[in-house]
């Protein structure tokens, strides 16, 4: 327990941490807002089309300007977060629990299925993920679960890598051996020996990648492919302007800062996490002005983490 | 098979042109963008990445982390845009798209790298338009990549910084500039060098945006139009040639490697132990 509070306390002294969370939570409770009252969260109805307003620049009664179609650009970047969260969240989840499954697999058997799940592993990892997902999406057609289906197609790898880096590490230590000596059952083994020990290491890696997975998913939806066009999505949105770039600028620039902001939530995040759960920095960190060492005037903790 | 390693890709459905002419065509262009962009990078990861680890927790440190952490949450997209409205319309000094003026006649291909053959037929208007077409592409690709390369150069620098070995050599009486050089920057160097093919790879595919964005003729663009006109025979030559440019990258940094650090040695058969 005291282990769990100081390690909440690292994450929350460094101010870019707790800037992320903020961004995070923020985001999320508005996305989970418009998911479930709809469009009465936002100031305009974000699907409803108004010629008259077309192209309108940033102004008060509307905070981000309007699109070609007079639509108010706030309130579809409002109702695009529930996808543009959703989506990269579901592809994380959905391939680490692939990855911790199959890293799972090949490090706790070894021998041949060891080998044949990471030459399979392998294979996936040396595609060029964008252009995978891609040719992927363009064959499933357009569709929200099509897109995600093409994510997860490639996204699994590094997950299982590092389960299995993991897994080999844990299954050598003594507590493992001795479990197996008192004749614990396999799925005791794997669900209170090993899952607990590389959980912290998948969580951190998860954390950093759901910002990438909003990167390639809105850059998907910029490229118009596996996101259906007219769907409240940023990057959609940004693409869905390239023609009049230099006269209504505010169309792309608030959209794709809004994705950006977004991203920077999800990487300060998991990069203080990662940082906090590394045991050779940690005790270097600066705490309330101190190095985290001093503070606590210990030798360095020996975390659970890794 | 043989085909696939002889280069075969039949033709083209939509040009009636052969595939292999036309990638052979697009593709010295993405590598000019590329390779250009991937040099900007190393130089300015490193450099962020190490000021960054060499002066843990102070805000020079901050600074360094907020800059690579924002350039790595850019959304290629953004960088571009945000480049082509500053630079080519706010502030016109550089074009907005395109690889060379219209009104220069392009020196003969020799190469097929725009700036190379420029430079083989001593046309320095030539090479002059081309430099200028290509820096704003290849530093929005250079500002969204950069921050995978910081983030190892400062993590591993880090890493190395208290250990014990670095102390001895400051006892040994090293000053502290060799010391930083061979014995922390060096190791350093080392995860970064094995991330750079990584960052290759993202710099690739990071081109079918920007290349789409700024009119480069490039073979990011050619996919994005294959893909768009479900021009599938074309498409799967090039999702080949961009997983072997991958793989390419992934070797050449294994030799560096085993270059960098003389603990890793070739293994009896070639391969990185």
């Amino acid at each position: 327990m005291a282990q769990s509070l100081k390690f909440r306390q690292i994450v929350l002294s460094n101010r870019l941490t707790s800037l992320g969370l903020l961004v995070v939570i923020a985001s999320v409770s508005v996305g989970v807002a418009f998911a479930i009252f709809g469009a009465r969260v936002t100031p305009y109805d974000p699907f409803v089309l108004n010629l008259q307003e077309s192209n309108l620049p940033p102004s008060i009664s509307h905070l981000f300007g309007t699109d070609f179609q007079g639509r108010d650009v706030f309130s579809r970047v409002i109702a695009a977060l529930p996808i543009d969260l959703g989506l990269p969240i579901a592809i994380v989840l959905l391939s680490s629990v692939l990855g911790m499954f199959l890293g799972m697999t090949a490090g706790y058997m070894g021998g041949v299925v060891d080998e044949v799940i990471m030459r399979i592993t392998d294979l996936f990892l040396a595609f060029p993920t964008i252009i995978m997902v891609l040719a992927v999406a363009a064959t499933l057609g357009p569709g929200l679960v099509n897109a995600m289906f093409a994510f997860v197609f490639v996204w699994w790898p590094p997950y299982v890598r590092l389960v299995r880096g993991g897994v080999l590490e844990v299954a050598a230590e003594d507590f493992i051996s001795i479990s197996k000596a008192l004749n614990s059952s396999f799925s005791h083994i794997i669900l209170k020996g090993i899952l607990p020990n590389i959980m912290p290491s998948v969580l951190t890696y998860a954390t950093l990648d759901v910002g990438t997975a909003l990167l390639e998913v809105s850059i998907l939806g910029f490229l118009g492919i596996g996101i259906p066009p007219n769907t409240p999505e940023l990057g959609v949105m940004v693409g869905s302007i390239s023609y009049g770039l230099y006269t209504y600028p505010w169309q792309a620039l608030f959209p794709a800062f809004v994705t950006m902001l977004l991203v920077i939530g999800f990487s300060f995040l998991g990069e203080g996490v990662r940082e906090a759960s590394d045991v050779k920095v940690r005790p270097y960190i600066l705490f309330k002005g101190r190095t985290f060492k001093k503070a606590t005037k210990a030798a360095p903790q020996v975390a659970a983490a890794h | 098979m043989r085909d696939l390693f002889t280069g075969n890709f039949g033709i083209d459905p939509l040009t009636g042109q052969t595939i292999l002419s036309e990638i052979l065509f697009y593709l010295p262009n993405t590598l000019e963008l590329v390779l250009f962009s991937f040099i900007i990078i190393i130089i300015v990861g490193v450099a962020i990445g190490y000021q960054a680890g060499m002066h843990f927790s102070t805000l020079r440190d901050s600074v360094a982390r907020i800059t690579y952490l924002v350039s790595w949450s850019t959304p290629m997209y953004l960088a571009a845009i945000v480049a082509i409205l500053l630079f080519a319309n706010y502030i016109p000094i550089f074009p907005s798209g395109g690889m060379y003026s219209l009104s220069i006649a392009p020196p003969p291909p020799v190469t097929g790298i725009f700036l190379i053959d420029a430079l083989i037929a001593l046309d320095m208007t030539a090479f002059v338009s081309g430099v200028q077409h290509l820096i704003l592409p290849a530093l929005a690709l250079a500002f969204v990549n950069f921050g995978l390369i910081s983030r190892a150069v400062r993590s591993s620098i880090l890493n190395v910084r208290w250990s014990t070995y670095v102390k001895t050599a400051r006892a040994k009486g090293l000053t502290e500039r060799e010391v930083r050089r061979k014995h922390i920057l060096r190791n350093a160097l080392v995860d970064a060098t094995s991330l750079s093919a990584v960052i290759f790879g993202w710099v690739l595919t990071s081109t079918l945006v920007v290349e789409e964005l700024f009119a480069w003729p490039g073979l990011g663009q050619f996919a994005y139009q294959a893909i768009f006109s479900n021009d599938y025979p074309v498409l799967i030559p090039i999702v080949v040639v961009f997983t072997f440019g991958v793989i390419v990258a992934n070797f050449v940094a294994d030799v560096a490697y085993s270059i960098l650090d003389p603990r890793i040695g070739m293994g009896a058969n070639g391969a990185v132990t």
